[in-house]
């Protein structure tokens, strides 16, 4: 019997019906990452702790969570107490952390076995997954193509079926282009709604952890494990976290669903557009109506992200100077050259990039231009969403304006080229706001995503409509076809 | 962005560029600066800055000890300690 | 031609806090190298700040003492630069809402008291050590005090000499020690400064350039650091040169400033909002419980040890000068009644004691119970004040009690007339001369009488009981 595939309701249920053990069903995870290698899925494997513990979940044979026993893959930005963490990176290519991050120990402690740590972009700086030091990762519906970013690793893993779930970070988009890009589900959730403890910062203000997996119901599953305020996390929510899975089968009549008017998507692929639209007429169907709703700055997210990340992410990685952790560069000739060169020879030219821009726009002379120009758009856009949502329950968007491209194809010549992908996805991280992405369809052989906006709060409401969505629909159950791998 | 500004960026982020791809990342820096340039059309007069999506205060910690050194652990993930210190090139003052 | 000198200071002071401003490691002094670090301190990857709110308070209650506004909404801002004792490659500290704005404290100089306004004082975390000398080509790092709370009080430039400059940091010394802000132990480095020093023409408005002074942590240190520099900075005017910019190091083995060298690039700081922390905000509920706490500071306490105690003005302000001195006087007055006495010997033999040895009273074997006991003795007539003296050395030597000392080297007065009597008959008896000649009015030969009968009471004896029976047995 093969475990591939299979969301996380069914491995529960094999489980229960002990047609399966834990650790049988760790070990087939194993097997299966270990089948499509090719695929660049992972950078670090825990074959040994997650096999014992596996078995001390057989052992104790009780069934506390819905995730007990089931296999889990973590994306490498999340510290893990003894294991390898590199956010894939040349700098950390040897960090053993000393802890586990909050979000990943509370699905652990939930019973969930992490077999590995997934590859992704550089410091989840990257949109492709093509910025990691540990090379690319391939799409597992075709080879050679992208898997989206930065979360890359994870949603390959999980469309090709290795595991059911994995978690994933999401800045700018991270979670919900690469989940568009493999055909599966990912939420990113309110900031503050996961602890940000131990998760290594791209930018702090914008980074947030969640789920990727086949389902939203699946994703509902994590989240109710994942979510909670965390007293090392300042920044973390102190409000209750409701059931998720609760409300997720509640009939859609009524959903007052926006579209913005600000994103013109005649500019879009047509066969895009034409997934859209059918998608429209599904969610009509189910008893939504739409409403078109005017976000007049949303169009200024890609440049505001795009001097906020940058300027937070110059500072937060001033911490990698060889000095305590990660790489150190040989033979310096005194502390500012192991600086220099450390950095120099441990970042990846994007990670550069992005920390010079982010220096230039902190630097004096140009913070007010840049920086809290930035900030003050920003707010302009979050207001922007407080009123559209006055009117609406959930927005309505492509996740991408495309589909996953081929391997160097895309920002080689122009950065902001591959910056412009983030077009739909950004302006949530911009305001906190919860997202989703679930799979809608094909185009050209390559899933397509749809992006549903909640107000602060509502993933509640997000994963209801994606679930009804995906209880009327089967492009979730779509499976790549894994024979070039 | 002149030679001297892209000089002065590498030295307080403490990198350097790869004269062979220099000219490039110069050229993309100067990309990049365009299209965050572009908010300067935007009227945000009056408007405060929005630093973070949590428009709420800070929780803070009690003053009370709950240590959690893991001394060798930490000098361990060094690229150079002793049994005690970290260890740099020789800063002279 | 003559100069004038401008000076500022910006004062260091650790606070007193048990943990450090953003984790919850220890804050304790002198612990093995590297142990009092926790995730945070060591800035490893993907750790998150939380605020110590006891720095607040603490920095509130200085902010109070000096008449400051104190602002209720406080931000913390990240600043940027790489150093190898700075784990996370930034400092968290205020720039653009400090805690503290404004205020003012006086200064203590010879003939007058100087009122020196203060800019603002802001809290921030401090960075680790870097230990230089011990490993050969290596700097060592330690980072136990990392992330411990500092104030950063920051003067105008309304010091005029290296003495103002002493005396302002004995008032910022004296100041957060009575608050408990701070426990001011200079040679632990809880209280440093900076000190930025101009020279100008005199009648000339603009200021000179400055130098900054780093991390100077002696009153001794300040004096001829300022000095040092003062004298340097005329002579380069004088040759006509100018005056560089620079921060510099004092260097107290060759007595002479010298610029630093790890400071020679010119820095952008790249402040901005810390976006791992929101705003902290004091509320007005707080902010009353700060003001009903309020310790009672060093002019407060001279009044009162005038009113209610009857101690001279003179008396009052030595005592209420230092925390430790104040302290442990107030806790010896719940043990005697004579206070003049008490506060006699605190400014006489027990100050002297502690300079002599240059300690603290809290850092001597004496507590406020065995003074109170010495004073009880001495004031009951157990004991002479002469003994009294002989007993303190003991005391301040073994830690025992006055009593203990007294009945272990039979040091208790005669105060028995009989006994006194008895012996005074000896003395008369064995000097016919000297009475003789006493009687035929050689006044001052009295004090040989008395003298001769501390001699064979080895002091002992009760002086008044001696004098008045003397005048009795040598009419």
């Amino acid at each position: 019997m093969t475990i591939q595939f299979k969301s996380i309701t069914e491995l529960r249920a094999m489980l229960d019906t002990k047609s399966i053990s834990a650790s049988e069903l760790t070990q087939e995870s194993l097997q299966l990452a270990q089948k499509y290698k090719e695929l660049n899925c992972f950078v670090t494997m825990n074959e040994e702790l997650g096999a014992k513990n596996a078995n001390s979940i057989d052992l104790e044979n009780k069934t506390t969570s819905m995730l007990s026993g089931i296999p889990l893959a973590q994306k490498d930005l999340f510290c893990t107490e003894g294991l390898r963490t590199t956010c894939s990176s040349k700098i950390l290519s040897n960090f053993i952390p000393p802890y586990t991050a909050t979000a990943v120990k509370k699905l652990e402690d939930a019973g969930s076995i992490t077999i590995g740590k997934t590859n992704m972009d550089e410091f989840a700086m990257g949109s492709s997954n093509e910025t990691s030091f540990f090379g690319n990762v391939h799409n597992p519906w075709k080879k050679g193509y992208v898997p989206g970013g930065s979360s890359g690793g994870s949603a390959s893993a999980v469309s090709a079926g290795i595991v059911p779930a994995a978690t994933g970070t999401d800045t700018g988009g991270s979670i919900r282009q690469p989940a568009a890009h493999c055909g599966i589900t990912g939420l990113k959730p309110t900031y503050g709604r996961v602890s940000r403890w131990g998760m290594i910062a791209f930018a702090s203000s914008l980074d947030q952890a969640g789920p990727l997996a086949r389902t939203a119901e699946d994703c509902a599953i994590l989240l109710n494990e994942m979510s909670g305020h965390d007293s090392k996390d300042t920044t973390s929510l102190n409000s209750s976290v409701p059931d998720f899975l609760e409300n997720i089968n509640q009939p859609l009549d009524g959903l007052k669903i926006g579209i913005i008017k600000e994103f013109n998507l005649s500019d879009l692929d047509p066969e895009v557009q034409a997934r859209f639209e059918d998608s429209k007429k599904t969610y009509e169907k189910l008893g939504a109506h739409f409403v078109d709703v005017s976000l007049p700055n949303i169009s200024a997210s890609v440049p505001t992200y795009y001097s906020i990340a940058p300027a937070e992410c110059s500072s937060n990685l001033s911490r990698f100077d060889g000095v305590r952790f990660g790489y150190r560069a040989e033979d310096t000739d005194d502390l500012n050259d192991l600086y220099i060169k450390s950095r120099s020879e441990g970042f990846g030219d994007e990670v550069k990039r992005r920390v010079l821009i982010g220096t230039y726009a902190l630097s004096a002379g140009y913070y007010d231009a840049y920086y809290k120009k930035a900030q003050q758009v920003r707010r302009l856009i979050k207001n922007d969403f407080d009123h559209a949502f006055q009117s609406v329950d959930v927005l309505m968007t492509p996740t991408s304006p495309n589909t996953a491209f081929k391997f160097g194809s895309k920002g080689a010549q122009n950065p902001v080229e591959l910056y412009l992908e983030d077009l739909f996805t950004i302006s949530s991280n911009l305001a906190g706001l919860p997202a989703i992405s679930i799979p809608h369809g094909q185009v050209n052989s390559l899933p397509v995503g749809l992006q549903l906006i909640g107000n602060f709060l509502r993933e509640d409401q997000l994963l209801n409509a994606s679930h009804i969505f995906q209880q009327n629909s089967d492009f979730h159950l779509a499976q790549p076809n894994l024979e070039d791998f | 962005m002149d030679q001297e500004t892209v000089s002065t960026i590498c030295y307080l982020a403490r990198l350097e560029i790869d004269k062979n791809k220099s000219k490039k990342i110069i050229q993309d820096l100067e990309t990049i600066i365009e299209l965050i340039g572009s908010l300067q059309t935007i009227d945000t007069s009056s408007i405060d800055p929005l630093y973070s999506p949590l428009e709420m205060t800070a929780l803070t910690h009690e003053d009370i000890e709950n240590s959690d050194n893991k001394k060798e652990k930490f000098l361990e993930n060094a690229a150079l300690s002793n049994e005690d210190y970290f260890l740099v090139p020789r800063v002279v003052e | 031609m003559s100069w004038e000198t401008v000076i500022g200071l910006e004062t260091h002071v650790q606070l007193s806090t048990k943990t450090k401003l953003f984790s919850r490691a220890s804050t304790a002094f002198g612990a093995s190298p590297n142990t009092n670090v926790n995730l945070i301190d060591c800035g490893l990857p993907g750790v998150l700040p939380s605020v110590n709110k006891e720095a607040f308070y603490k920095a509130i209650r200085f902010g109070m003492a000096v008449n400051a506004q104190i602002n209720q909404t406080s931000i913390f801002d990240r600043k940027n630069y790489f150093y190898a004792d700075l784990p996370k490659g930034y400092q968290i500290t205020q720039m653009d809402l400090p805690i503290v704005l404004g205020g003012s404290i006086d200064i203590q100089l010879e003939e007058s008291v100087k009122t020196i306004n203060i800019t603002r004082a802001h809290l921030e975390e401090d960075a680790g050590k870097s230990i230089h000398d011990e490993y050969d080509g290596f700097s060592a790092i330690d980072l136990n005090r990392a992330g411990t709370p500092l104030l950063e009080i920051v003067s105008e430039p309304e010091i005029s000499n290296a003495k103002e400059a002493v005396a302002y940091m004995k008032a910022m010394h004296q100041l957060v020690t009575y608050l408990d802000v701070s426990d001011g132990n200079m040679a632990q480095g809880s209280l440093r400064c900076d000190a930025n020093v101009s020279i100008r023409k005199k009648g000339v408005k603009e200021l000179g350039t400055r130098t900054e002074i780093k991390n100077i942590n002696s009153f001794k240190f300040i004096e001829k650091a300022i000095n040092f520099e003062i004298k340097r900075q005329i002579k380069i005017l004088e040759d006509g040169e100018k005056v560089t910019q620079e921060t510099r190091l004092y260097d107290s083995s060759k007595d002479e400033t010298r610029p630093m060298r790890s400071k020679e690039f010119a820095n952008d700081y790249r402040y901005f909002p810390e976006p791992d922390l929101l705003p902290v905000i004091i509320s007005d509920q707080e902010i009353q419980k700060i003001r009903d706490e309020f310790p009672e500071l060093p002019k407060e306490k001279e009044a009162r040890y005038q009113r209610e105690l009857g101690l001279s003005e003179y008396d009052s302000q030595i005592i209420s000068s230092s925390k430790s001195m104040a302290d442990f006087f107030d806790a010896s007055v719940e043990k005697t009644k004579n206070y003049p006495l008490l506060s006699n010997w605190l400014i006489g033999e027990i100050s002297a004691y502690l300079n002599k040895e240059q300690i603290e009273i809290h850092e001597s074997k004496l507590t406020a119970d065995k003074v109170a006991m010495l004073i009880n003795r001495i004031d009951d007539q157990t004991i002479s004040g002469k003994i009294g003296k002989s007993i303190f050395e003991e005391m301040c030597l073994s830690g025992c009690t006055p009593d203990e000392i007294i009945e272990s080297q039979g040091l208790k007065q005669i105060s028995d007339d009989g006994a006194i009597e008895e012996i005074i008959m000896t003395v008369i008896n064995e000097n016919p001369s000297q009475v003789e000649a006493y009687l035929g009015g050689k006044d001052k030969l009295f004090g040989f009488f008395v003298g001769q009968v501390m001699k064979l009471t080895e002091g002992k004896a009760n002086p008044k009981a001696v004098n008045s029976i003397l005048k009795e047995k040598l009419k």
